[in-house]
Formats: structure tokens, C-alpha cells, sequence
């Protein structure tokens, strides 16, 4: 069943078109990948899907409501939930009030203690590091504690922009582990990554974005044969 | 929501709290080694009081405010600022730049919103008292007490007025707009008939009551009615403030503070909450500034300057923003040095300038560092999250404590 759409979505900054005539759909309990350049549109892809930034055309539906007009901070309540990019976690927060932020706009209580749990066996580092400032933690951390926030909304998607920015070769492969462990546990994601390779291998179904349109699309076992992209994107020609 | 005013509900987590504290600063690397000393100079204040009791800290407290009511009474030399200025209208103007800076520090301190034209709340204040009060003015006249709730409903319908079209700029945008406004209100004054410019408002009202000899208890030399006022105001007004840090509120305010869009996606609908603040933080502004008119007596539009709003700001970030205990005494810091070493009293900008550019290098976070309270916040936060531990569990689980639940969960699990 689809899960998101974005229908024939334009971003514009100012007068800059940063996104032309988008669409494509994620289904729920995929993981989708989004690859492309830098300054390809992939942030500001994100950023649209999560309500930070208004498109000037087309619209986004969201388990067949209506979102485009919809508050950012409204989205998350119906289930969007992004780790933006940069990670953007609260430096003066500890690492349990950052995860606690993550709950702001919940209803059910009940499920808070549950979804920390989740979240602790996903990053059992954060449970030790649970009373540390979240500015103070190392990069690989709080790209674990952004991810981790995300997750305390309980997301029905979650949006992930580029999570192993900065990371170790080691880290990377954990994180790609862990974005396969969510998504078992029956959140659907939607990912963007400069590290074509393993979202590729990692994800069912992925898209290219080059300067602000869709060039390339299929499962990610396709996009890892096309000759096109194994040249652009995988370091191999 | 309870009405006490103090860090943490128990002696045992308040022990917990320093200790975090300690280990949280000791942690903290890649802090710089000044912040480093700053913290822990801070560390050992917040360590001795926490390792007081509730009700030694109450007692502490109501020690202190019991002192500070009877501050202009004692006038106590070498504190005292007399012969210069009369001490009990210094005491009054103290507690007038504590409420200032209390108003001034929700928007500074807990939103993070550079408001450089709070001065123009202040100017809206007093002249609503001024005008519904002073013969001077043509409009309806009422009495004194009554302009104190139509001057912060009033400041505060502009507080959102000028809130909704700016609040939607960020950072150095909005300081420049609210700067703007700052101007604005001091020009209408000048400009519109009826609020009468250089000429102003005389004999702006008072609360009722007289003394024996007829003169009224809250004439204009005698500043101790006053003083009493306003403290007991200070007192109410920081306790409600208070009690909103540490609600559901406060927290969105830190966040907007820390990271804006995160904050927004996190589901705190910001415009709203920063708008709150904006208002919050007017009609606090608004309340001082018709204390000030009663008090003066008198209102024109030279009292509402650029530097007044500037000096606002120096208040809260003198005594830490973010930190309401360290806005009241940053605001009382910033009114009494000058009254007091009146030989420096016109140097005043260049010395808080001076002042202003040490505390940023060696104490970023202010005289009182704001840290403490959003700990204070940390603990409920994990108190609220672990709470469901009091719910019934599986047998064969330990004794369900934050640090032992987890693991013993996996134990099962395995
Ligand atoms: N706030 C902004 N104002 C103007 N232009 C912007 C703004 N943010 C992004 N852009 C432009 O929009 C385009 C897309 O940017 P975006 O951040 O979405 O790229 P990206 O694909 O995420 O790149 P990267 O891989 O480097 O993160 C770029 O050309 C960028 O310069
Ligand atoms: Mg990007």
C-alpha cells in the first residue's frame, strides 16, 4: 500500500528551482533510497516530505491524507518523523531530554517506555551515555541520538537524511544494519545516502535525483547493475 | 502544576542531580577550559544547595526574601547609595529592572528570541498608565491599580501584534525589527497629539491609601510602598514564570532555543510557542512599566530610548540568560551600580560594555548559567519516560530501576 506520494512537487528557493516536478511514492514497509550529487535536491526532498520547507507545485499525500498545506509539526503527529541532515540535535540537552523532545508530539503515553526500550537495543551506547550533553557526544553518537529521536515519535516513516555523514567505515555498516532492523520492526524508511553502494544494497526500491529532477528508478539491485550509475555514483566504470 | 519553586521534588534526586551535574561536566569535552572552570565554579554553588534539604532550601529562601523586604529599611552602609540617591527609590528601581529583566529573560533566555526593542513594552506600560490616570490625559480616568491589568493585557495584544509578522525572521533578522520597534514607540510618542511628547503625563496615579498626616502611602519620594510592591510582584511573577519552565511549555521554548527546525519536526509547533513567549514577555514588560509610571509620577517620551532597551538586554545577559534567578539579580546589578558609584554613574555604557565583554570570555553562560534549571528539567524528563516501571512486570525481571530495566529486559528476552 502506498504510503507517501509526492506528486508533481517544485521546491523553490527564492528564485532558485531546487526541485522540479517530483514524483514518486513509497510503499509502506519499504526502505527507500534517495542517491544524488551534492546539491542534487535530496535535503531539500526531505525537508518538503517533513514539512520544513512549502512546495511552490504539486502535492504530497500521506497514508491517503492530503499533507501538502499540512505544519511540519503536525506531520510528525500523523507519523513523518525525520533525523534531518547535520544531524540537529539539541547541544545543551542531555542525550534522555533530547530522546524525551522525540515524544513532544505524541498522544499515547503509554507507548513512550516501550519505544525507549526499542530505541536503547538499537543504540545500547546512547543507554550508557543516557546523562551526557548531547553537544558533547562524538559524531557517530549523535548521529545514533538523532536517529533515535526520530524514533521516539513512533514514526509510521522515517525520514533519514544522510545518516553516515562523517562516519567510519565500521560505523556505516552498523548504521546500514540498523536501518534494516527498524524497518523490521515495521517502520518504513525513506533514506537519503552519498553512500550509493550500500543504500543501493540495503534498500528495495531507490531513486536518483539529479539538479532537481528524477533521472533514475528501480530496486536497488537494478540501480547497482545500471552501467549509467555504476559510473556517476558507485566509483566504478 | 504546583506552585513550588525549586529545582527537584526530593532529597534523594536532588543528591542525583548534583552528582549528574558532576559527572555531566566532567564529561563534557570539547568544552573549552575556560567553560570548563566556568561550569565547575557554578558546579560547587548548585552542589551545596542541592545537598541541602526541601526544607532547608525553603528556609533558605524565605530567609532571603524576608532580607530583601527589609532591605531599604536596614539601609545598611557601604550597601547603602546615599547620600547620592535616596536608597529606598534605588531599591524600587532595582526591583523595577529585576521585573524587566525576568519579562525580558522568557524571550531572551528561554525562546532565544533577540528582542532589542523590549524597551518598547515598557514605554506601552507606562503610558497606558499615564493615560488612563494622570489629569493630563483626555481619556477616561480610573484608578491606579486597575491600569496594571489593562497595561499587560495591552502590551501584550502588541506583543503578539508585533510578534506574528516578525517572528517568522530568525536571528539577526528579527534583532533588527524588534530594534525597529523599539524606535517606533518612542517616535509615535513624539508625533501623535494625544500622547503629548516632551510635554507627557504629570500626576499619574497611585494606589489608594493615605497616612495619618493625609499624604498618600505611595507618593513619589517615598519609595518603600513601592519597593514592597513590586517585590511582591517579582515574587509571584517568578514563580508563575517559573512553574511554565518547567512545563511542556518551557521545554519548547529550550528546544526552540537549541535548534529551531529540529524543534518544528520534533512536533513543537514553534511560530505558536515563540509567539507565547513574545507575548508572556510583553506583558511582563508592560506590567513594569506602568510600576514606573506610578512610582515617577510622570511620563514623556525621553525615557524610552535605543540604550534603555540595550541596558534591558545587558540585565539578562549580565545575570545568565535563561536563568530567572540570574535575571533578577543581573536586572538589580545593572540599576543599582550606577545609582550607588554615582562619581561612574555616567560612564555606565562604557562599564557594562567592559563588563559585558568579560562575562563573555570568562563566564559565557552569565553570573548564574541556566544549565542547572534545564537539569532540573532532565530529571522529570526520565522520571516521566521510567514511569511506567511502577506498572506490573513479568516475574523474573530485577527490581525495574532506570539503569537495571533494560538489561534485565534483554536477560529475559534471551
Ligand atoms: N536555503 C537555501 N537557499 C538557496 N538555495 C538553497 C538553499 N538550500 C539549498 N539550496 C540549493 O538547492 C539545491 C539543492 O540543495 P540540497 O541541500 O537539497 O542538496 P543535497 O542534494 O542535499 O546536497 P548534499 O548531498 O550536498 O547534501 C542546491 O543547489 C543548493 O545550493
Ligand atoms: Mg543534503
Amino acid at each position: 500500500m502506498t504510503l507517501l506520494e509526492l506528486k508533481g512537487v517544485s521546491v523553490h528557493y527564492g528564485r532558485i528551482q531546487a526541485l522540479r516536478d517530483i514524483s514518486f511514492t513509497v510503499d509502506e514497509g519499504e526502505v527507500v533510497a534517495l542517491i544524488g550529487a551534492n546539491g542534487a535536491g535530496k535535503t531539500t526532498t526531505m525537508r518538503t516530505i517533513s514539512g520544513l520547507l512549502n512546495c511552490s507545485e504539486g502535492s504530497i499525500t500521506f497514508g491517503g491524507q492530503d499533507i501538502t498545506k499540512m505544519k511540519a509539526h503536525i506531520r510528525v503527529v500523523h507519523g513523518i518523523s525525520q533525523a534531518p541532515e547535520g544531524r540537529g540535535i539539541f547541544p545543551g540537552m542531555t542525550v534522555m531530554e533530547n530522546l524525551d523532545m522525540g515524544t513532544f508530539g505524541r498522544k499515547d503515553r503509554t507507548g513512550v517506555g516501550r519505544d525507549l526500550d526499542r530505541v536503547f537495543d538499537l543504540f545500547p551506547r546512547l543507554k550508557e551515555r543516557e546523562k551526557q550533553y548531547g553537544g558533547t557526544m562524538s559524531g557517530g553518537e549523535q548521529q545514533m541520538l538523532a536517529i533515535g529521536r526520530a524514533l521516539m515519535s513512533n514514526p509510521k516513516l522515517l525520514l533519514l537524511d544522510e545518516p553516515s555523514m562523517g562516519l567510519a567505515p565500521q560505523f556505516i555498516r552498523q548504521i546500514f544494519r540498523i536501518i534494516k532492523e527498524i524497518n523490521n520492526q515495521g517502520t518504513t524508511v525513506l533514506v537519503v545516502e552519498q553512500n550509493a553502494n550500500q543504500a543501493l544494497a540495503g534498500a528495495h526500491r531507490a531513486f536518483v535525483l539529479e539538479t532537481g529532477e528524477i533521472t533514475h528508478s528501480g530496486t536497488g539491485k537494478q540501480l547497482l547493475e545500471d552501467p549509467s550509475i555504476k559510473e556517476a555514483y558507485l566509483g566504478v566504470g | 502544576m504546583s506552585m513550588t519553586d525549586g529545582p527537584t521534588p526530593l532529597r534523594t534526586a536532588a543528591a542525583e542531580q548534583a552528582a549528574e551535574e558532576r559527572e555531566a561536566s566532567s564529561k563534557a569535552a570539547g568544552k573549552s577550559d575556560l567553560g570548563q572552570r566556568g561550569r565547575r565554579k557554578s558546579g560547587s554553588f548548585s552542589d551545596r544547595w542541592h545537598a541541602l534539604s526541601r526544607q532547608q532550601q525553603w528556609a533558605f529562601l524565605v530567609v532571603v526574601v524576608i532580607l530583601a523586604y527589609l532591605l531599604p529599611l536596614f539601609n545598611p552602609p557601604i550597601i547603602t547609595t546615599e547620600p547620592g540617591n535616596n536608597f529606598a527609590l534605588a531599591c524600587f528601581d532595582m526591583a523595577r529592572f529585576a521585573l524587566i529583566a525576568v519579562g525580558l529573560n522568557v524571550v531572551v533566555g528561554y525562546a532565544g528570541l533577540l528582542d532589542l526593542g523590549y524597551v518598547a513594552f515598557f514605554a506601552v506600560g507606562s503610558y497606558c498608565a499615564a493615560m488612563l490616570t494622570s489629569p493630563d490625559s483626555p481619556f477616561l480616568h480610573i484608578p491606579y491599580l486597575w491600569t496594571i491589568p489593562i497595561a499587560m493585557a495591552v502590551t501584550m495584544f502588541f506583543g503578539v501584534v508585533l510578534g506574528v509578522p516578525t517572528l517568522r525572521l530568525r536571528g539577526d533578522y528579527l534583532a533588527i525589527v524588534t530594534l525597529g520597534f523599539g524606535e517606533i514607540v518612542r517616535i509615535l510618542a513624539t508625533i501623535i497629539p494625544a500622547m503629548k511628547g516632551q510635554v507627557g503625563f504629570q500626576n499619574v496615579g497611585h494606589p489608594p491609601g493615605t497616612e495619618a498626616g493625609g499624604t498618600p502611602i505611595f507618593s513619589n519620594s517615598n519609595g518603600v510602598p513601592w519597593y514592597w510592591l513590586t517585590l511582591t510582584i517579582i515574587i509571584i511573577v517568578t514563580l508563575l514564570v517559573g512553574n511554565l519552565e518547567r512545563s511542556r511549555v518551557g521545554r519548547a521554548w529550550i528546544a526552540i532555543r537549541e535548534d529551531e527546525d529540529a524543534a518544528e519536526i520534533m512536533g513543537v509547533p514553534t511560530f505558536k510557542y515563540k509567539v507565547w513567549a513574545f507575548a508572556i514577555g510583553a506583558a511582563i514588560g508592560g506590567l513594569s512599566g506602568a510600576l514606573f509610571a506610578g512610582q515617577v509620577g510622570f511620563v514623556n517620551n525621553q525615557k524610552f530610548d535605543v540604550t534603555t532597551s540595550i541596558l534591558f538586554l545587558a540585565a539578562v545577559v549580565l545575570g545568565g540568560a535563561g536563568n530567572k534567578v540570574g535575571a533578577i539579580l543581573g536586572g538589580a546589578l545593572v540599576s543599582y551600580i550606577p545609582l550607588r558609584f554615582t562619581a561612574i554613574a555616567e560612564y555606565k555604557y562604557l562599564i557594562f560594555g567592559i563588563a559585558l565583554v568579560l562575562i563573555m570570555i570568562f563566564r559565557s553562560q552569565g553570573l548564574l548559567p541556566a544549565r542547572q534549571r534545564l537539569l532540573a528539567y532532565g530529571r522529570t524528563a526520565l522520571n516521566k519516560i521510567t514511569s511506567r516501571d511502577a506498572e506490573p512486570k513479568d516475574t523474573g525481571i530485577p527490581p525495574a530501576g532506570p539503569e537495571g530495566r533494560v538489561a534485565g529486559q534483554r536477560g529475559a528476552e534471551a
